[in-house]
């Protein structure tokens, strides 16, 4: 079992598929990443259920430093993830034999594009609220 | 001439679970842009409080909202896991065994999940607390 994993990681970092890997790899990244916050998500949610007294103390992780740094990165996953998920679906669903690579190739630098224009605004207010609500930046307290 | 022949595949469950992550896919898009837009850009940690999440599940609108994004985003991801999985592990009965705790964590966490957004809404009603 361990021989088989470290064959599949080596393999994702020497075999050379140039962007449409990269996308690959990061679909994978991301959608694991997402799987992990939204597991710990959904439970500290129903905290507001099973125990309403401990939610406050979730909240209060939530607005710390790291964690909102972290909410930002994961906003960037979120818009990768669902970006590159519906290139995905878009050359499964709705394209015979998946599409003509040049033109796969561009929709893959069109998704990168497309994350980062999105991105940037976002990660713009979520740092803005940071350095207003930890920092006390722009008359914050 | 083109000749079209059309060949009818049996359906499986991998084949049932390639379409879900696909159509689930283009749900999710407005489901979770649209949660992560109100509760992270237009309100944000600083202003999410008991009181306001208590509120959000007393409007049947918004617990129907949090059960769709619940159910199909953790079963995506679920399912998500279950196939990176299968690439890397190769033996039938580790396969076998991941398979089915996967499935269990699924099914106890949707739950868990499930039971607060409807819950909390009819707190009195159920005498959880």
């Amino acid at each position: 079992m361990l021989g088989s994993l470290r064959t599949s990681f080596t393999g994702y970092l020497t075999y050379r598929g140039g962007e449409g890997q990269v996308s690959f790899l990061l679909h994978r990244v991301t959608g694991l990443g997402l799987l992990f916050f939204l597991t710990i998500h959904i439970v500290d949610t129903a905290l507001v259920y099973f125990a309403p007294h401990l939610y406050e103390h979730a909240l209060e992780l939530y607005r710390s430093t790291p964690f909102m740094l972290g909410e930002i990165g994961l906003v960037f996953c979120v818009l990768f993830h669902g970006l590159n998920g519906l290139r995905i679906a878009y050359y499964d669903l709705f394209t015979t034999a998946g599409g003509e690579i040049k033109r796969v190739r561009k929709s893959v630098w069109a998704t990168f594009v497309i994350t980062i224009i999105l991105w940037t605004p976002v990660a713009g207010i979520m740092g803005y609220k940071l350095l207003y609500h930890n920092f006390g930046f722009f008359g914050g307290k | 001439m083109t000749i079209r022949r059309t060949v009818k595949i049996k359906s499986n469950y991998e084949i049932v679970a390639w379409k879900w992550m696909r159509y689930s896919a283009i749900l999710l898009i407005p489901l979770v842009w649209v949660h992560v837009w109100i509760q992270d850009i237009l309100v944000g940690p600083q202003h999410i409080t008991l009181d306001y999440v208590e509120k959000r599940w007393s409007m049947v609108g918004w617990q129907i909202y949090d059960i769709l994004l619940l159910s199909f985003a953790f079963a995506h991801g679920m399912n998500g896991l279950r196939q990176v999985i299968v690439d890397h592990i190769h033996s039938r009965r580790a396969r076998m065994m991941f398979g089915w705790l996967i499935f269990l964590a699924w099914v106890v966490i949707t739950f868990i999940g499930g039971l607060a957004i409807v819950g909390a809404a009819h707190r009195n009603l159920v005498g959880f607390n």
